[in-house]
Parts: C-alpha cells; sequence; structure tokens
C-alpha cells in the first residue's frame, strides 16, 4: 500500500511539480522586472498544444532525430526515480546516484545527437557546449554524491540527502554540498548564468540551439524532459534544505519538501532576474566553483569509510 | 586436457592446410573451420572449470629440452580468458573474408593472413594456460610477431610498415623487460615453472619490488598503458580493420591476463602497489579518453580509446589490491570483478566499433571523420550497429559498458581505505572515472555524430552497408553487448569465478551479483520507460512533413558549412591543450574583404611521442629551455614556485614525524 502511494505521490509530483517550478522561475524573473509574467501553468498549456501539433523533420534527418526526444525524455523520468521528489524516492539502492548521473548522460547525449542529425552548424555549436560542460560538470556531480553518502553512511540517495548541519562534523559539507549543487542545477537545468533560456540569438545559446529543428510532440516531448531535469536538480537542493526533521513523519516531511522546493525555484528565479550570462570562456571557471565546493565537501567528511 | 591438446593440434593442421590447399573459399573455409573446432574443444574443456568441476585442470607434459617439464594449469582466470579469445577471433576471421575481398580478388593469397589468424587463435591457449616462463614466453612471441604481420597486410606503404615497425619495435622492448622479470625469479629460485615464481613473489622485500615493477611496465606495454601507448594509434590507424578489432579487443588483453596472473601470485600485495596500479590506470584513462576527444581519424581514435578502457579495468584491479591489503573482501570484488568484467565488456563492444569503421572504410575508403557524414542514410546497418557499441563504450544503461564502470567507481565510492586521506583519494579517482565517462560520451557523440549524421562533408559514390558475413559478425558482437546489458549476470557468471580466485574463496566476500541486483531493476524501469515514451512519440508523430533544416534565416548552407569533427572539440581541446597540443597549417583569409581563398588544418599529434623524441634529441638542452622560460610566465613561475613551498613542507613534517 504504501509503496502505491509513494509511487503515485511521485507520478503526480513529475506531472505537476515540473511545469509548476517553470512557472515560479519565471513569475519571479516577470516580478523583477516589473512585468506580471504568464500564468503559472504556462509551460503545461504550451506543452498541451504542441502535442496536439503535426511533426515537421528536417529532410536530412534519419530515425536518430525522431527517437532522441523520447530518451531525453524517459531518461529524465528514470533518473528521477532515485530522487525523493514529494515523499520517498520510490528507488533506493546503494550508489543509485550513479544511476542518475549515467541515465542524465544518455540523455544529454541523446539531445546531442537529434542535433547533429539536422546538419546545421548552429546545433553542432551548441551540442559542443553542451558535451564540453556536461563533462567537465562530471566530477563535481560524483564527488558531491559521494560527499553527502559518506558523511550520513547513507546507502542510497535519499538517505544521503537527509544529511543536516545540526551535526556540527556534518555543517561544512552540508555547506559545500548547497553550493555545489547549485551550480549544478544551473548547468544541468540550462538556467543562468551559464545558459539564457530566453535569449533570441542562436550564437548565445546552449540548450535552446539544440532544439531550434524540433517540432509538436516532438518538442514537447524535450521541453518536459528539460522540465522534469531541472525539478529533479532543484530536489536535490530541497531535500538538503527541508526544515522537516525525518522523525517528524512522512506526510509532515513530503509537506517540508515541497514548501522547500518552491523556495529553490524561487532562488534560481531570483538569480536569473539578476544575474547576466556568463561569456562561454568563463563557463568552464564557474564550473569549477561546484568542483571545488565538492572537493572540500569531502574533505570535510572527515571519512571513515562505509564498508 | 586432451581437448586442449587436440585443439592446438586442429589449429596447427588448419595453418597447414591454408598455406597448402588450393582456392580462396577453400582456404577461408579450413581456417574458419579449424579455428570453430578449436573453440569448440577449448570451451569444452573450460566451462566445467568456469562452473567449478572441477575447479582446475593440472597436466604435465614431459619436455626433453633441459628446462624441466611443460607444466600446464587451467584455473577459473584462464578459462575466462580462454573462454572468449578464441570465439571472438573467430568472429575476426569470419569478418576477414568479407573485408579483404578485394584485395584477394587482385590476386592477393589469402592463405598466410588466415594462417596467422590460426596462430593467435594457438598463442591464446599458449599463453593463458602454460606455467613454464619459457613456453610462455614462445606463446607471447607468436602472438606478437603474428600481430605485426597482419598489421603489414599492406605492406607496399611505407607508412604502413613504418606502423608495424613501430610496434614491433615496441613489443620488444616489452619482451625484454619481462625476460628481465623472469631471470631475476629464475636467478633466485633456479626453476622456470611459475609456481616456482610464486614463491618468490609471496615473500615481500626488495627483489619482489623489482619484479613487480618489471612485470608491470612489460604488461603496460603489451596492454598500451600512458605512457607507452605511442605504438598504438599509428598500429591500429595502419591494421586492416579486423587486426585492429582482435589486436585492441582480444590480443592485448593477453597484457592484463600477465597482470592477473601475477597479482595471484602476490598473496598479499603491499600498499603501494595497489596504489600504483590505481594511479597508472587513472592516467591511462584520462590520457586515453582525452586524446580520443581530440582525433580525425576514426579508428586512431578507437585506438585511443583502447589505452582509456584498460586503465578503468587497471583501475578496478588497483582498488582490488588495496581490498587485498586492507583485507576488505567488498573492495576486492567490486574492485577485480568490476576491472575483469570492464575487460570482457571491451572485448564486445570494441571489436564491434573496429569492425563498424572497417565497413566505413571498405564503402567510403576513408575514416577520416572531416570527410565524412550522411552515413545513416545510406549504410543503415553499420549506422545502428555502431551507435550501439558507442553507447557501450560510453559506459550508459542499458549496455555492458555501464555495469562494469558502476561496479569499479561505486567500489571507489564506497572507501574502506584505512586512513581518511585515503578514502579522499578514493573519491577523486571515482570523480576522474565519472569525468572520463562524461568525455568519452563527448568523443562517442561527436564521432557518430559527424561520421553517420548530417549531410556527406564529401561526394562518394556506391556506399553501402558491408556483405551479410560482415554485417553478421557485427551483429553478433551487438548481441553480446546488449544481452550482457540487460542481463549483467551473464557475464557477472564468467568474471565471479575469477574473483572468487582472488577473495580466496572467502565465504563473507559478497558476490558481484549481489551487488548488481536492485541496480538491474533500476536499469530495467528505465528500460521499460523508454520503451513507452518512445512508443508514445512514434504514436503521436502520425503526420510527419518534410522540410529542410532552419538555416537562421541563411538559406545557401553547403555540406562544408557543417559543424565538423574539429569544431565540435575545439571548446573542449583548448581546455586541456597541454594533453592535446594542436598543430595547424594552411593560411587564413586576411583583410577584411580577403582576395584570396584561405585554408586551414587542424591536426593533434601525440603528445608523448612528440616528447619522447624531442627529449630524445636535444638532451640537456631541454631543461635550459625549459628553465628560460619560466621568468616570462608569472603564472607557471607562481606554480613552481607553490610546488616547491608545498614539497619543503611535507618534507620538514615528514622529518619531524
Amino acid at each position: 500500500m504504501t509503496t502505491v502511494a509513494i509511487i503515485a505521490a511521485h507520478l503526480a509530483a513529475l506531472v505537476v511539480w515540473p511545469i509548476l517550478l517553470v512557472g515560479i522561475i519565471n513569475r519571479v524573473k516577470a516580478r523583477w522586472a516589473g512585468r506580471r509574467g504568464p500564468p503559472l501553468w504556462q509551460l503545461g498549456f504550451d506543452l498541451w498544444r504542441l502535442a496536439r501539433k503535426d511533426v515537421v523533420r528536417s529532410s536530412t534527418t534519419t530515425a536518430v532525430f525522431a527517437i532522441a526526444p523520447w530518451i531525453v525524455l524517459a531518461a529524465a523520468l528514470a533518473a528521477s526515480l532515485v530522487v525523493p521528489l514529494a515523499g520517498p524516492a520510490p528507488l533506493g539502492f546503494r550508489y543509485d546516484f550513479l544511476l542518475l548521473i549515467y541515465l542524465w548522460g544518455l540523455g544529454r547525449l541523446a539531445l546531442m545527437l537529434g542535433a547533429l542529425d539536422t546538419g546545421s552548424p548552429f546545433e553542432g555549436m551548441g551540442a559542443s557546449r553542451e558535451a564540453t560542460f556536461g563533462a567537465l560538470l562530471e566530477p563535481a556531480l560524483v564527488l558531491v554524491l559521494i560527499a553527502l553518502a559518506a558523511a550520513t553512511h547513507g546507502a542510497s540517495l535519499g538517505d544521503a540527502l537527509a544529511t543536516r548541519p545540526d551535526d556540527p562534523q556534518a555543517a561544512p559539507v552540508w555547506v559545500a554540498a548547497i553550493v555545489a549543487l547549485l551550480v549544478v542545477i544551473q548547468v544541468e537545468g540550462a538556467r543562468m548564468p551559464v545558459d539564457d533560456p530566453t535569449t533570441h540569438l542562436e550564437l548565445t545559446m546552449i540548450h535552446e540551439v539544440m532544439i531550434l529543428d524540433h517540432s509538436g510532440p516532438d518538442l514537447a516531448a524535450v521541453q518536459a524532459g528539460a522540465a522534469v531535469k531541472l525539478a529533479t536538480a532543484c530536489a536535490l537542493v530541497a531535500n538538503l534544505i527541508n526544515p522537516v526533521p525525518a522523525a517528524a513523519g512522512r506526510l509532515a516531511v513530503a509537506g517540508g519538501l515541497v514548501a522547500a522546493s518552491v523556495g529553490v525555484a524561487l532562488v534560481i528565479g531570483a538569480i536569473e532576474a539578476t544575474v547576466a550570462r556568463l561569456r562561454m570562456r568563463a563557463v568552464p571557471q564557474y564550473i569549477l566553483i561546484a568542483t571545488v565546493a565538492s572537493l572540500v565537501a569531502v574533505l570535510a567528511t572527515r571519512w571513515r569509510g562505509l564498508a | 586436457m586432451t581437448a586442449l591438446s587436440l585443439a592446438i593440434v586442429v589449429l596447427l593442421a588448419g595453418v597447414v592446410l591454408t598455406t597448402t590447399l588450393p582456392g580462396r573459399t577453400i582456404k577461408f573455409a579450413a581456417a574458419v573451420g579449424s579455428q570453430a573446432l578449436a573453440a569448440g574443444l577449448v570451451l569444452w574443456a573450460v566451462v566445467p572449470v568456469l562452473v567449478g568441476r572441477p575447479a582446475v585442470l593440472d597436466h604435465t607434459y614431459a619436455w626433453s629440452y633441459p628446462f624441466e617439464d611443460i607444466r600446464v594449469h587451467v584455473d577459473a582466470l584462464a578459462a575466462f580468458f580462454l573462454a572468449w579469445s578464441l570465439p571472438l577471433t573467430l568472429l575476426g576471421t569470419i569478418y576477414a573474408h568479407g573485408y579483404l575481398a578485394r584485395s584477394f580478388d587482385e590476386g592477393r593469397n589469402p592463405g598466410p593472413h588466415f594462417a596467422l589468424l590460426n596462430l593467435v587463435a594457438l598463442s591464446f591457449i599458449v599463453v593463458y594456460t602454460v606455467q613454464n616462463a619459457l613456453v610462455f614466453l614462445l606463446g607471447w612471441e607468436t602472438a606478437a610477431v603474428s600481430a605485426w604481420l597482419l598489421v603489414i597486410w599492406d605492406y607496399r606503404s611505407q607508412k604502413i610498415r613504418f606502423a608495424g615497425f613501430n610496434y614491433l619495435v615496441s613489443t620488444h622492448i616489452g619482451l625484454f623487460v619481462l625476460v628481465a622479470a623472469f631471470m631475476l625469479m629464475h636467478s633466485r629460485t633456479q626453476s622456470m615453472d611459475f609456481a616456482s615464481f610464486a614463491t618468490v613473489l609471496a615473500q615481500p622485500g626488495e627483489l619482489r619490488d623489482a619484479v613487480f615493477v618489471l612485470l608491470m611496465i612489460a604488461f603496460a606495454l603489451k596492454a598500451a598503458f600512458f605512457p607507452m601507448h605511442t605504438w598504438l594509434p599509428r598500429a591500429h590507424a595502419a591494421a586492416p580493420a579486423h587486426v585492429s578489432a582482435l589486436m585492441s579487443g582480444v590480443i592485448h588483453k593477453a597484457g592484463l591476463f600477465g597482470l592477473l596472473r601475477f597479482l595471484l601470485f602476490l598473496g598479499r600485495p603491499d600498499e603501494w602497489m595497489g596504489w600504483a596500479i590505481l594511479v597508472f590506470g587513472l592516467l591511462s584513462a584520462l590520457f586515453g579518453v582525452l586524446s580520443t576527444a581530440a582525433q580525425r581519424d576514426l579508428k586512431r581514435l578507437l585506438g585511443y580509446s583502447s589505452t582509456e578502457n584498460v586503465g578503468i579495468a587497471a583501475v578496478g584491479f588497483g582498488l582490488g589490491c588495496l581490498g587485498l591489503t586492507w583485507g576488505r573482501p567488498a573492495l576486492v570484488v567490486a574492485g577485480f570483478g568490476g576491472g575483469v568484467f570492464h575487460l570482457f565488456n571491451h572485448a564486445l563492444f570494441k571489436c564491434l566499433l573496429f569492425y563498424a569503421a572497417g565497413a566505413i572504410y571498405r564503402a567510403t575508403h576513408s575514416v577520416d571523420l572531416e570527410r565524412l557524414g550522411g552515413l545513416a542514410k545510406t549504410m543503415p546497418w553499420t549506422a545502428g550497429l555502431f551507435l550501439i557499441g558507442g553507447l557501450a563504450i560510453a559506459g550508459l544503461p542499458p549496455l555492458n559498458g555501464f555495469w562494469s564502470e558502476f561496479l569499479v567507481i561505486g567500489g571507489l565510492a564506497g572507501g574502506g581505505a584505512p586512513s581518511a586521506l585515503g578514502n579522499v583519494a578514493l573519491a577523486v579517482a571515482a570523480a576522474l572515472l565519472g569525468f572520463v565517462g562524461a568525455t568519452s560520451a563527448l568523443a562517442v557523440t561527436r564521432a557518430f555524430g559527424m561520421a553517420f549524421l548530417g549531410t556527406p562533408r564529401e561526394a562518394k559514390a556506391h556506399v553501402a552497408d558491408p556483405p551479410a558475413s560482415m554485417r553478421g559478425v557485427m551483429i553478433a558482437q551487438a548481441v553480446g553487448v546488449i544481452a550482457v546489458g540487460l542481463v549483467p549476470t551473464l557475464g557477472l557468471a564468467l568474471v565471479q569465478p575469477v574473483v572468487a580466485q582472488f577473495t580466496g574463496g572467502d565465504a563473507a566476500a559478497p558476490t558481484a551479483a549481489a551487488q548488481l541486483t536492485d541496480v538491474q531493476h533500476g536499469v530495467w524501469i528505465a528500460v521499460a520507460i523508454g520503451a513507452a515514451t518512445v512508443g508514445v512519440g512514434v504514436a503521436m508523430a502520425r503526420r510527419v512533413r518534410r522540410h529542410v533544416t532552419w538555416g537562421c534565416g541563411y538559406t545557401v548552407a553547403t555540406p562544408r558549412l557543417q559543424y565538423t569533427a574539429t569544431s565540435f572539440s575545439a571548446l573542449f581541446n583548448r581546455l586541456f591543450e597541454v594533453v592535446l597540443p594542436s598543430r595547424q597549417r594552411g593560411s587564413l583569409p586576411k583583410d577584411v574583404f580577403p582576395t584570396k581563398d584561405g585554408n586551414l588544418a587542424i591536426d593533434h599529434a601525440d603528445p608523448v611521442e612528440g616528447r619522447m623524441f624531442e627529449v630524445l634529441a636535444q638532451n640537456e638542452d631541454m631543461a635550459v629551455k625549459v628553465s628560460q622560460r619560466v621568468p616570462d610566465r608569472p603564472r607557471l613561475s607562481l606554480g613552481l614556485g607553490l610546488i616547491v613551498l608545498v614539497a619543503l613542507v611535507v618534507l620538514a613534517l615528514g622529518g619531524r614525524a
């Protein structure tokens, strides 16, 4: 019964939360700029509209282009299964964070291949950037999740994310991990200051330029996948700052998690509203912040080992 | 044991038949028939060992020479290597018939080529089972010389002869080192038998340390570890595709076999040995993968990725050794399980990728990524099969490369070192392997995207998939990749007996399969989700219209405007300029309104090879030059100063302790 409830809650969170998250971020940005902003459910309307459209595909493309968007979506959905989105994660096992990282890698590879399949130089450029920044981020992502697992002696990601600063030994790990994961959100979620989701100039894009040729349901799949991935990345931080302790009961923890997630969305929106996009050459240095922070987190665990 | 002797006789008979019988088809049939029979006989002999009944096969052949008897010993390690080496060689031989068909049409005699492939198969049986050092070296040499002769198939080209010679010299430098190691042990025991070597290696001390270093160098040269890999990109680019495949996937695994065989003799290794193997492997993985990101020759690219993958396997071995030192069975299982599994997986997907590269070469007469493009439309089978191999080599689920990388990285991530610093070092190694995986994904995206996607960069006539025999070989390899990917226990069944040898039958040690059960469920769920979304996607795209690629308003796009392989990795390569020095030739257009056409060619030469020759040619002038450059570069001098300071502090602290 509880398993069914957990999966149901997770599925509901997968459908509702990514849309709402993007809505909240956009609303914060709009309010900051003195506009009213689109409805919170705008992404949902967009996806619904795209899903009913016909598909136009470039005559250059092959089956890779047709399948890639759906692999992007599937990889994002499957990766989210090991992260507590609203309530415990449906899947949890030792080193499940590696599955998350590799599934994200699979989604990234599918997106890049779809882009290269069009033969467009712009999309090749976007894929090149995505590949480079993704590779540079990988050590930080692995290190920070190892640090959390080591600090809590937690077997699964769900346990590891329950690190709290009340233990003085865990405090530096906690702070460093949040810093590293914020950068992870911005890189993996293609947000400012790494990538500008609203830019109009192809030469400055990363994620948006790779999906220039997708249309209709294909485009809906890519956008839904990107939103799910963003929500998953945000949930990593939200779990860390969830104010409700695990002892308070499952429902209370879930409530706290939702509140914390909204908080993360507000922070990301605020950053987007106030910060300009970095020059492409500066992005590797920005990613270095995450690497250093995650190294600090690992060093701070004063690790005695899990085995 | 009779089966193994019989297999050797059958292979030798095959050698005689292929060289003497007339007719191409009959020669081919003799080679394939003898190899299939030998592979069957070998499997007949080794499968019982792998399932543990009996645990080992032992036999001693009397030898009339004054070098003791020839002892043959098939344990799980030998059985594991034999179980896949011969069948994969057989697949390569079948591929050769289609791949070299045009040369045979022109009158080349196929006999010697097939005979050499038979000899390679024979050398596996000798190297993996024989316990007499002298006979072991004979088998080792048979493999090396056969591989050399196979590489120089196109011996009329000077470039290819040079690549072959380069390989021959390198592999013999390795042989000298190996002989030195054997002589050292022989001087102590007066015996050529491996069992007597084991008594030397089991005692900690200076002799063991020296022998260990020599053995590691010899086996590292064979398996093309950094920085002993310089022969590899040349040889792989020069050899016919199936020879590259067999060398990378099967023949040079003998280096890793040697490493494992002598690690078994060590008993409880010293801590520095584990760290040495781990660091060595990590450097190879990093250097190999960075080089794959820069190559424009597809076969050179795949060659460098061999260095990367033996590096990943060696990181596993290093972790396993540390587990033995620290008495942590979990680390032994993760390390050796992951490492051994990875070299098996590598044999499956690397051969597949080389075969696909051969299919490209056969159809287009080029493996230069800058000249290819759009092959997915004309060669759909090759494209699909290459993609499967590529996803596997990038370690992505649900293919076989994922599982072995998961075991190794998971083992590193779990820690278990007695000191906190050791754990941090293991975590950093795990992070670096993560970087290796992501960079490998970049290289695969680049190789597949540039060769198969987009539009052709040069017009080519008669581009088509290879004939059924070659395609069948690739499909067989791909089936292995997918089957082991979906059900990793299939591969682990082969690996587990080897791991049990290292844990010494410790009942408390977890099995690698047990560590993967939950992950397997996770991956199956992911596969189900993937199948469902792709199904939804196909159902939703009922009406599809075709249009040109959007050019952002620019309408006279030509294929040459596409992103090239070099431009794809330019951003990445610039960050790693130290490891990937680029060479630019040509002249760029000048002024605002250029009058002359420009041209530009960017190459990435091997930095190690270049530096090696530089050092040999300039000797001490080098040091002078470097020291002269330091004052001009504040960052370099600051960095050097910092390193010196840290070294002094460490020395001072060490002196006090």
